[in-house]
């Protein structure tokens, strides 16, 4: 029987109907088209799917979406303002820290939410920031650059 | 593929323990889903009934202090824990432990009571809470249990969790004088369950004393969260040296019963408990002596 | 995945040879075994059930005796799959009986386990600790049958 599933997104406001076995991740790429959460091991252990629930990152392929109920989900699609990137967006580009591209959704909202905590993380702290994301192109070490570009006010101060 | 399956969601304790008690086992209970939804999506658990607890807010909480030791709700989250200014001191080892569960995402969502309740022999809990003597209550239409954290673990992801029951709380003393309590683990890779983990708590006589009572206890090295005993006795009322901690960590090297995986062989697992044992058991030590 | 062990009994060899074979004793002492039928004289089939926490696996399987040399050794292999269609599994084994002196006999058995799918990926570390666990269980009721079967026995030669 299907459950009556309400939430905002990236501030939009959304009702759905969903089967209660839906995941998170599948009612924002399958039902709301928002497909730059990725989906990468289905074993809950790379972190491409992180989105930002109530303020926390969580991996969204590990949650049933009417645990969400009520609640906001910032996804990637959310860190630019129209044509404006996110910080960390603008970052990352300059920085070359994405390769194929796939881990990096999870990667920034990791990076958000890291930030939100913590606006000044050092190094080691901006490590144990992304240690739930495995990457395998990059080797770690743009991010980081990018991400201590950003808490450096290279990128202005934005939220 | 997830299996269909009817979906409650309880608010209020009262409305769960009703539920479970109606549905008994046909239905599993889920929380964070951090463990359980993994299963799940490999078709390894398929329940009829889900009873949805994590909207069940009484049952988050932090309540106690150094004094009168901790009182953790069931529903509390491995960040919150993390995260609180009541993990200070002698509790501060629980804030460390929970620092090392998977990620920062599972922590943000997933619960230490359904954690506990999952039985994963290579948790990072249950051995600390062992160490710190740790009590939980269960509840059930019934009425309510108590019983030691070191009796909840019965065997490989079973606990002595009744199917009418849930656990509520999980109730930490307060740590005794001249006690220090450490956690370490060791893993492939960060995030990842323990190959294995160790908690030693150590107790001295006086601030420079001889030992008067200790905990070692291992995961991932048994069915069950185990208590080293016989390397408890190697440091019980002695004057614990370099010496007597890597005897300690010999004693419970032997008495571990690991098994090999695709991680680690049974030696190797053995080697990491001789290793870890000695070297927390020094970091207990230390903090017995400040305490 | 291999389980070994061997233990040993006070039985004329040709006891214990029988009691193995004997298909009622073999199925009472295995945990969970719901049917061993003799198909014919080399080939069996078994349907074994167990439970790993909140995970229930029910066997079906067939095996037939490669090597019989009675009443010292005894090799089979088999395959079968879980019903619930987690994985499909195949084993080898072998047991083998030693007169170590009079009516005093030493059996021991090695298997190997090959599980494929589900329960061979992510039930792989339950699964073989529970295999662990099973297989001194089934020494220990073998055991028990064995010591109390031939005690029976005994008393039926004196009558």
């Amino acid at each position: 029987m299907k459950k009556e599933l309400r939430l905002v997104v990236n501030g939009q406001p959304y009702e759905l109907y969903i089967d209660p076995k839906t995941l998170l991740v599948e009612v924002l790429r399958d039902h709301l088209g928002m497909t730059g959460t990725k989906r990468g091991c289905n074993s809950s252990s790379c972190g491409a799917c992180t989105v930002i629930l109530n303020g926390m990152a969580v991996k969204s392929c590990s949650i049933l979406a009417l645990q969400a109920h009520g609640g906001e989900v910032l996804t990637v699609e959310g860190l630019a303002s129209g044509p404006e990137l996110h910080p960390l967006q603008e970052a990352f580009l300059d920085h070359g820290a994405f390769q194929c591209g796939f881990c990096t959704p999870g990667m920034l909202m990791s990076a958000k939410a890291l930030l939100d905590e913590n606006p000044k993380p050092a190094r080691q702290q901006i490590k144990e920031g992304i240690d739930g994301n495995i990457c395998r192109c990059t080797g770690y070490n743009s991010i980081i650059r990018a991400v201590t570009a950003v808490v450096n006010g290279e990128y202005g101060v934005k939220k | 593929m997830i299996r269909d399956f009817v979906y409650l969601s309880p608010k209020m304790l009262k409305e769960a323990l009703t539920l479970l008690s109606e549905h008994q086992d046909e239905c599993k209970v889920i929380a964070g889903g951090q463990s359980l939804l993994v299963l799940m999506r490999q078709g390894l658990v398929s329940p009829e009934y889900l009873i949805d607890i994590k909207g069940v807010s009484e049952l988050a909480y932090i309540k106690g202090d150094a004094k009168r030791g901790l009182r953790i709700g069931a529903l509390t989250t491995h960040r919150t824990i993390e995260k609180s200014p009541a993990m200070k001191k002698g509790f501060s080892v629980l804030a460390e432990m929970e620092r090392r569960v998977a990620s920062i995402q599972t922590r943000n969502w997933g619960t230490i009571g359904g954690n506990i309740c999952h039985g994963e022999p290579a948790g990072d809990p249950a051995p600390v809470l062992i160490a710190l003597n740790a009590t939980l209550s269960t509840a059930s239409l019934e009425g309510k249990r108590d019983m030691a954290v070191q009796d909840f673990s019965v065997d490989y992801f079973e606990t002595a969790l009744k199917p009418d029951e849930l656990l509520t709380e999980i109730q930490v003393p307060a740590v005794p004088p001249h006690t220090g309590t450490a956690y370490a683990k060791f893993n492939v890779i960060e995030s990842d369950i323990a190959t294995v983990g160790v908690a030693v708590s150590i107790t001295l006589e006086s601030g420079d004393g001889l030992c008067k009572d200790a905990r070692i206890v291992l995961g991932a090295c048994a069915p069950i969260p185990m208590r080293a005993k016989q390397a408890e006795e190697a440091l019980r009322g002695k004057e614990i040296t370099d010496k007597v901690l890597r005897k300690a960590g010999q004693v419970a090297s032997e008495e571990a019963e690991p098994i090999a995986d695709m991680v680690a062989s049974e030696e190797y697992r053995r080697e990491l408990v001789k290793v870890l044992v000695a070297r927390v058991g020094k970091e207990a030590l230390a903090r017995a002596r400040q305490a | 995945m291999l389980v070994e062990g061997r233990f040993t009994l006070q039985a004329p060899i040709q006891k214990v040879w029988d009691t193995l074979f004997d298909m009622q004793t073999l199925a009472s002492c295995i945990p969970g075994a719901e049917k061993i039928e003799a198909i014919d004289d080399k080939t069996y089939d078994a349907v074994v059930k167990q439970k790993v926490g909140p995970i229930t696996v029910r066997l079906e399987f067939r095996t037939t005796l490669t090597e019989i040399d009675p009443p010292r050794h005894v090799a089979a292999v088999g395959n079968g799959e879980d019903t619930n269609k987690l994985g499909t599994f195949t084993h080898k084994m072998t047991v083998d009986l030693t007169e170590t002196s009079k009516d005093n006999v030493e059996v021991s058995y090695s298997t190997n386990v090959s599980m494929v799918g589900r329960l061979g990926t992510f039930g792989e570390r339950i699964m073989r600790a529970k295999t662990k666990e099973i297989g001194d269980e089934i020494t220990r009721n073998l055991q028990e049958k064995l010591t109390s079967g031939t005690a029976r026995s005994d008393k039926d030669v004196d009558a």
